[in-house]
Parts: structure tokens; C-alpha cells; sequence
């Protein structure tokens, strides 16, 4: 691996930067240079390969570019980015943008992200404040002179007993592009945080998310991920319960399109007592696609009476696609509940004959099995203009698929 | 000895044994070591044809190569491979124990408990023993009877002399030479182990077990062992012996490679129960295990089953690769730590062919210090049409510092497979402690009974007193983990 081009668009980057701030980027990116992009040696990698990465030339994005107005949501507030650029004509919360501290250490890819980071969402709420919309924090990456890299870092801190419900997408047009984004999540006590992570790359690009929460007493964080795209997709979610009383509730909905890879990996450590984690994560995994699923839930020497329950359900519809699972338990408390579940299979043939027998053409039972399927998930989704945009996306909008049936009865 | 070369007779010197609970007992062996040369003085001595002698030597060449794995979840201190002897004369009687009163009573007492005849004690413990032993007939007769049937039971020197070309056939044909860090340092050293053949057609007319093998008694650290069952056959094969064995060594390293052709069927269970070191972790076997089952044959079946109460470190994973349409591979397993007793164990269930079904049946119980994982693959390969795994591992806690956990690992890459993967993580509830209780029955027995009712899905897969054995085995094993 040369990685000599990442080199040379360090140097270029670090010298635009403040002089105070180049020594600590530096060392952020030796460490990265020392360990090189991760390869499947490495046990968390076990099913994506990055070495590729290492011999191509990216260089820190310049240009901006359009935004596809389509994907900005009405009624909900916006934080836009292209190319890692904040958009100021589309964002209507520019105030909830700024740099963040690089607190998140971790793997190769981290210190990468920490190396180049620019700024991105920063949200700050004090105690009981509320958000009273959604917010939207949507990156766009559109096509330049050259394959471009961009890296961000977002913090999310809601003070005691504050609330919000923040979501992130990620769009992808055209072009080779490598992007990572790590967002710090710290959640005092009674904090409440919903956090949508809604992702359609292009089939060029490499998409590297990393989410790290820390909870404290009572507080809860509830997520929904969905991820439709068909590039080289990565994203861990690590999450600490570390004080009593914190919940976490992941939900995830996987369907890489043809040539897609999706690699999920969650972490949750359970460090107080009393706490609750659930996981519900379903794949519909067809053409030539590719989907990885590990899930790590870590008790804690004390953590008694903790209650988790983590559930992995994959559809495998083709020949060519590929499905991986991993549901983990690390557990070191014997007051515990802890139960996880993996399946992978297809679509009951007993259920297709039955809704064929009932005239409904085949095409049209298969996807109304999926969409069945799919809505344990998408149905978590609070913003239905989001939802339904999705599901249509997604082939699992139910009016598309009785007008398709009409159609078909028609001819 | 006279006979023996003299670079042998220069690597040979007298060794004074210390470890386990019998003192002083002196043994031939080589000087602690491994280079080529010891790897040609094992083969040289044991008078191996020159292919073997090849084998081994590829073996060891591979292994200086590998490296030690670290991925499994266990903590033990680096092993000096050059501070292990790897060629013990086997022991002449004099060199036991002269009789069970030199034996720990520590270990007397368990074998009571176990209700272990007195002369199969002494056997255990390593007593020296008159020719005159019950299962030195027994033995005999088996013997016959298996010979009658063209059942081939003999320890694997031996099959190396009588039978070449059926070991050179099919041994390292399940588990290449250099498949692993453990079964390559095995296949350059290993001293002996046994060798199975059940012919076409034929039905092993009995159990077979190495504890009635009496020249089994010392195989040493690297044993291998393999089995071959032809079109139709069937063996059940039994290893271990539910009663704490008298054992020196500390790391073990075995081999044990099944090949199962069309129709055939091999059942393997073992009880496995090595000195597991004492109370704070000190003493007790490496056992580090490669088995796998070949399932070459349409419809073949192998199923492995296990009980795990000793050992200070297991890392084992029994495995099938399914190769032959319809066959059918199990694994049912009982793993138990105690103390400071560390197990990362589990199997691999890898679908190559057509129609093919696996069972994964786990139960781990972890008590005391003791850290327990379940590690598995389940493999769905292209052509693996319409495979079926159901998988379910439970794990029980008993007490606050132990550790269970569950590696599991499912790669499918074909659209008819259907597969399911269960696990719990329980501990004893309290009420149904409770209801014991209030019938009258002690804790230590309340505990006992659930976990032998925990353990019920497995043991039923044991044959009849090796199940009955290894309840009491449990019952022994967690004795002081309550209360």
C-alpha cells in the first residue's frame, strides 16, 4: 500500500490550516499512515476490504455543486452539505454548523476522518430545551474535476432531560468519491435522541460512517438506519450505556441495490446495571449484492440486571449476493437477560401462494411479502415524507405495487 | 535402547517429572526441543515408511512459518514450544504410582463420588497394573469379535505397519498438514493415536471406545486419530472418560480426522475432563483440538458429541464439511468452567452439497472464574442448494464474575438456504431454586438437577451410561460453585 497520494493531500490540507491545530492533525494521520487502510486481517473487517483504497488518489474536495432540491424535507429544519462544503442557501440552521473537537479515537479509518476533518453539524442543547422540528443534515456528494475525499466530523450533546430528533443523509451522484463521517453523541441524564441514518450512494463511491454515543442515566436513544445504495458502505455504531436506567434502541433496514455492499457493525457496552438495548435489523439482499451484519452487545463486570435483546433477519433473493452475519455476546454478569437471534432465508412460498390464489399476480405478492417484511423497520421512520419517499425507492411503496398489478391485468 | 542409533541415544536423557499429584516418577525422554532432527528421530523410531516421514517434515516446515492464533478468547501465558519434550518412552508400569494409596486423595474422592470401580481407579490414576486387569480381556475379546466383522481397531502405529495404503489414503486428506498453527505442530509430532476402518456394509457390532484400548492409555500430547467409514457403514466411537485423568502434560495438541462415504454413519462423542487446573488457575491442559468430520458421501451423516468439564484452556471446534449431497452433520455439546477454566469452543458446519442439514446444539455453563464462548461458522456455499441449519446456544451463569459468550458466525451465498441461529443467556431463577428448596432438596442437588435438566437436549445424544456418567460428572464439576 503506497498511500503516497493521501500524503501529499495531507500536506496540501495541513497547510491551510491553522498552525496551532498541524501538530495534532499530524498525529492523527501518522497514525493512520502507520496502520494503513484496514483489510480483511483484521478481525472487525473480517468481510470489507478498504486495502483497495490505499492505491487510490483522492484529493480533499474543492468544488460544491448543485443540490437536488427534491431531497431537502419540508418541515424540518436543514443543515446542507456538498462535498463537505456547507450549502448557506439551503441550510436554514447554518447556526447548528461548526468545527467539533476530535475526540472519537479508534481504528485506522477514524484517524483518517480525524487527520482531514472539516466541520459539521454541532448541536448543543441545554436542559429541557426541545428541537421542535427534525433536522435534516443532508451531504451530497456530486461529481468534480477529480475523485474527491471528504471528511466530517458532528457532535450531538443534549443536556438533562432535552430532546431532539436529528437525520442524517447521505446522497451520492456520479464519481469515484471516499467519504467518512464520525458523529460524537453525549446524552445527559433524561436526554432523548432520535437519530435517522438514511444512505443512497452511487456505485463509485465509498461511504464510511461511524456513530459514538454515550448515554447517561435514563436517557434514551432511538435510531432507525436504512441504507439503499450501491456503493462500498461501512457503518459502525458504538454505543455506551453507561450509567442506569440508559435505553438504546437500534433499527436497521438494509437493501443495497445491484453491486451494492452494506457492512453493519454495532457495538453496545453494557457499563451501568439496569439498562435496556434493543436491535432489530432486517436485509432484503439481492443481484449481486452484498451485506454484512455484526452485532456486539458486551455486559460488563456489574451490569447486572441488564435486559438485551438483539434480532438479525436477512431475505437472500439471488444467486450472486451474499449475506454475512455475526450477532455477538460478551457477557460477564450473571444477572442477566440477554437473547439474540439470526435468520436468513426467502420469501414463503406457502404465503406467495396464497395472496396468488387470491389474484394477486406474482410480482405483486412478492413485493407485497417485502414490503411486509420491510415496514417492521421503515414504519419506525417518524417523518412520513421520508418514509414514503423511501419505500417508493425501495419497491415497497404498496400503492406502486397495486398499480403495477393493475397495469398487468390491463394487457 | 541398544538398538537405537547414536544421535537418538544423544538425545535421549533421563528427565525427572514433578507436575500433577504424583512425585517423582522417572521417565525416558528426549531432551525438550523441536527441530528437524527431532521430527526425523520420532519417525525413525516409530520405523516409519519414508511418505510419513515426508508428512511430517512438510508439517513442521509449514508450522515455523505460522503463527501461534490469538484470536480466540482465551488468556494464557506464550508458550515455549522448545521447553516441551515431544517423544516419551511409553512408561513401564514401575513408574506409576505402586498403588492407589500414593494417589491424591483429592482425586480418590471425586472418583468415589463418580462411583468408579476400584480396579478402574487404579487404571486412571495410573497404577501399575497386573496383566491379569478386566479390560485386558475385555480388550482381547473385543478384539476378536471386531476382527470377525473386518473392523479395523488398532492404535495408529500400528495401522502405519499393517495398513499403509489405507492411512496414507485418508490421513491429512480431512485436516491438511498445514491447516492450523496446533494440528501442523500435530502433524510433525505426533506419537501415536488410533486408527478406525469400518468396511463397506458394515455395522460396527459395538461401541467403540479408546478406554478399552489398554496400549491407549499413555498416546501422550499430540495424538491423532482417524476414522474412515465406507459406503454404509456405521461406528460409534467414544473417547475420554468421564473420571479426572492423570496427566502431565500440559498442552495438548490432537488431531482426529472422520471420513464418512455414501450412506455411512460415525458418531463421536467424547468426554472430555483433563486436570483443570486448581481453585486460582494454576496447573491444568492446554487442550488445544482440531476435529473435523469429512462428509465425502451422498447422505452420510457424522455427528459429534461433547462433554467439556476439565482442562484449564479448551479451544476446540468440531466440525463438518458437507460435501456430499443429503449428508447430514450434528454437534451437540455440553462445556462447563469452573474456577479459572477458560473454553472458546463451538464447530463449523461448512454446505457444499445439495440437500444438506446441520444441527448446532450448545449449552455452556460457566461458574466460579470460569469464561465460556461459543464460537461457530455456518458456511452456505454456492451450490449448497436448499441447506437447513438451525442452530441453538443457550449459556447459563452461575455467579457474578464469570463469563459467557457467543461468537457466531453465518456466511451464506445461496438463495435456497434457510437458516436460524438462537442463543439465550440465563442464570438460575431464584423461584426455581425456590421450589426446590421447598420440596427439601439442598441447593447444591437443586442446582445440580437444573443444570443436568439445561444439559437434557445433549446428554440424550450420549450414549446411555456415558449420559448417566456424565450427569454425575457435572454434579462433581460444580460442586462449591453455590452458597
Amino acid at each position: 500500500m503506497s498511500l503516497a497520494a493521501y500524503t501529499e493531500g495531507f500536506e496540501q490540507f495541513a497547510a491551510g490550516l491553522p498552525a496551532g491545530q498541524r501538530s495534532a492533525r499530524r498525529e492523527h494521520y501518522e497514525r493512520f499512515l502507520k496502520a494503513g487502510f484496514p483489510t480483511p486481517k483484521i478481525e472487525e473487517w473480517h468481510y470489507t476490504d478498504l486495502a483497495p483504497l490505499g492505491e487510490r488518489r483522492f484529493s480533499p474536495a474543492a468544488e460544491g455543486g448543485a443540490v437536488p432540491t427534491a431531497a431537502l424535507l419540508a418541515g424540518a429544519d436543514r443543515l446542507v452539505y456538498v462535498n463537505g462544503k456547507l450549502d448557506q442557501a439551503h441550510s436554514t440552521a447554518a447556526a447548528r454548523h461548526g468545527e467539533n473537537p476530535l475526540l472519537t479515537d479508534g481504528d485506522s479509518v477514524t484517524a483518517l476522518n480525524a487527520a482531514f476533518a472539516t466541520g459539521g453539524l454541532s448541536l448543543r442543547l441545554s436542559r429541557n430545551e426541545r428541537l421542535p422540528r427534525p433536522l435534516q443534515v443532508l451531504t451530497v456528494g456530486v461529481a468534480g474535476n477529480a475523485p474527491a475525499m471528504v471528511h466530517q466530523r458532528h457532535r450531538i450533546e443534549l443536556g438533562e432531560n432535552a430532546e431532539a430528533t436529528v437525520l442524517f443523509q447521505f446522497l451520492g451522484q456520479g464519481a469515484e468519491r471516499l467519504t467518512s463521517h464520525v458523529v460524537e453523541v453525549e446524552l445527559a441524564p433524561g436526554a432523548r435522541l432520535t437519530l435517522y441514518r438514511v444512505q443512497d450512494e452511487h456505485a463509485d463511491a465509498t461511504l464510511l460512517t461511524r456513530i459514538d454515543a454515550t448515554l447517561r442515566r435514563d436517557s434514551r436513544l432511538e435510531t432507525v438506519a436504512v441504507d439503499c445504495g450501491a456503493g462500498l458502505v461501512r457503518h459502525d455504531f458504538n454505543v455506551a450505556l453507561a450509567e442506569p436506567g440508559a435505553e438504546v434502541a437500534l433499527a436497521g433496514l438494509y437493501q443495497p441495490a445491484p453491486g451494492g455492499h452494506v457492512d453493519n457493525q454495532t457495538r453496545i457496552v453494557h457499563a451501568a446495571p439496569h439498562c435496556r438495548s434493543r436491535e432489530q435489523f432486517k436485509g432484503i439482499i439481492d443481484a449481486k449484492a452484498k451485506a454484512i451484519f455484526v452485532g456486539k452487545v458486551i455486559v460488563q463486570p456489574g451490569a447486572q440486571k441488564t435486559d438485551s435483546e438483539q434480532r438479525v433477519a436477512n431475505l437472500l433473493l439471488s444467486r450472486k449476493a451474499e449475506v454475512n452475519a455475526k450477532p455477538e455476546l460478551e457477557i460477564y454478569a450473571d444477572d442477566v437477560k440477554c437473547a439474540h437471534g439470526a435468520t436468513v432465508g426467502q420469501l414463503d412460498d406457502k404465503a406467495l401462494e396464497y395472496l396468488r390464489s387470491r389474484g394477486i399476480a406474482a410480482d405483486a405478492a412478492r413485493a407485497l411479502l417485502l414490503r411486509a417484511f420491510g415496514a417492521e423497520v421503515l414504519d419506525q421512520l417518524a417523518i412520513p415524507a421520508l418514509r414514503d419517499r423511501l419505500a417508493v425507492r425501495m419497491g415497497l411503496a404498496v400503492e406502486d405495487i397495486f398499480e403495477e398489478t393493475v397495469g398487468e391485468t390491463a394487457e | 535402547m541398544a538398538t537405537q542409533p547414536q544421535d537418538i541415544q544423544e538425545l535421549m536423557r533421563r528427565r525427572e517429572y514433578s507436575a500433577g499429584f504424583i512425585t517423582s516418577i522417572e521417565s525416558e525422554t528426549i531432551a525438550p526441543g523441536l527441530s528437524e532432527d527431532v521430527v526425523r528421530m520420532i519417525s525413525a523410531r516409530k520405523q516409519e515408511p519414508e511418505w510419513l516421514l515426508d508428512f511430517r517434515l512438510k508439517a513442521y516446515r509449514r508450522w515455523l512459518k505460522m503463527e501461534q492464533p490469538k484470536w480466540a478468547h482465551v488468556h494464557y501465558p506464550q508458550i515455549d514450544y522448545q521447553a516441551i519434550s515431544y517423544y516419551s518412552q511409553p512408561k513401564s508400569h514401575k513408574d506409576g504410582p505402586k498403588s492407589l494409596d500414593e494417589v491424591d486423595p483429592k482425586l480418590l474422592e471425586t472418583y468415589k463420588k463418580l462411583g468408579i470401580p476400584l480396579k478402574e481407579q487404579e487404571m486412571l490414576a495410573g497404577v501399575a497394573m497386573d496383566v491379569v486387569f478386566d479390560s485386558v480381556s475385555v480388550a482381547t475379546t473385543f478384539r476378536k469379535k471386531l476382527g470377525e466383522a473386518g473392523v479395523i481397531f488398532c492404535s495408529i502405529s500400528e495401522a502405519v505397519r499393517e495398513y499403509p495404503e489405507l492411512v496414507r489414503k485418508y490421513m491429512g486428506s480431512v485436516v491438511p498438514f498445514g491447516d492450523n498453527f496446533y494440528a501442523a505442530l500435530n502433524s510433525a509430532v505426533f506419537t501415536d493415536g488410533s486408527f478406525v476402518f469400518i468396511p463397506k456394509g458394515v455395522r460396527c457390532p459395538m461401541e467403540l471406545s479408546t478406554y478399552f484400548r489398554i496400549n491407549e492409555r499413555n498416546t501422550g500430547q499430540f495424538e491423532r486419530t482417524l476414522i474412515v467409514a465406507e459406503e454404509g457403514a456405521y461406528v460409534s466411537y467414544l473417547e475420554g472418560c468421564t473420571a479426572p485423568q492423570r496427566d502431565e502434560n500440559q498442552l495438548h495438541a490432537a488431531v482426529v480426522e472422520l471420513v464418512a462415504l455414501d450412506d455411512a454413519q460415525i458418531k463421536y462423542s467424547t468426554v472430555q475432563n483433563w486436570y483443570p487446573g486448581d481453585e486460582e488457575g494454576r496447573g491444568g491442559i492446554y487442550n488445544f483440538v482440531t476435529k473435523r468430520a469429512d462428509c465425502r458421501g451422498r447422505r452420510s451423516k457424522v455427528s459429534w458429541t461433547q462433554v467439556e468439564t476439565g482442562s484449564a484452556i479448551t479451544w476446540k471446534y468440531p466440525s463438518c464439511i458437507l460435501r456430499g449431497d443429503d449428508s447430514v452433520g450434528e454437534f451437540y455439546s455440553v462445556a462447563l468452567t469452573h474456577h479459572r477454566q477458560q473454553a472458546d469452543t463451538g464447530t463449523k458446519m461448512i454446505h457444499v452439497g445439495k440437500n444438506t442439514r446441520s444441527t448446532i446444539v450448545s449449552k455452556g455453563i460457566s461458574a466460579g472464574h470460569g469464561q465460556q464462548s461459543y464460537r461457530g461458522l455456518v458456511r452456505v456455499l454456492e451450490s449448497a442448494e436448499n441447506a437447513r441449519n438451525h442452530t441453538q446456544c443457550d449459556s447459563l451463569l452461575i455467579g457474578d464474575q464469570c463469563g459467557a459468550h457467543t461468537f457466531p458466525y453465518t456466511e451464506v451465498r445461496n438463495p435456497s438456504a434457510r437458516l436460524e441461529h438462537e442463543a439465550t443467556t440465563s442464570k438460575i431463577a431464584e423461584d426455581q431454586l425456590y421450589y426446590c428448596r421447598a420440596r427439601g432438596i439442598s441447593e447444591e442437588e437443586a442446582v445440580s438437577m437444573i443444570v443436568n435438566g439445561f444439559c437434557k437436549e445433549v446428554f440424550k445424544e450420549l450414549p446411555m451410561e456415558f449420559a448417566v456418567e456424565a450427569g454425575k460428572l457435572l454434579a462433581v464439576s460444580l460442586e462449591g460453585s453455590v452458597g
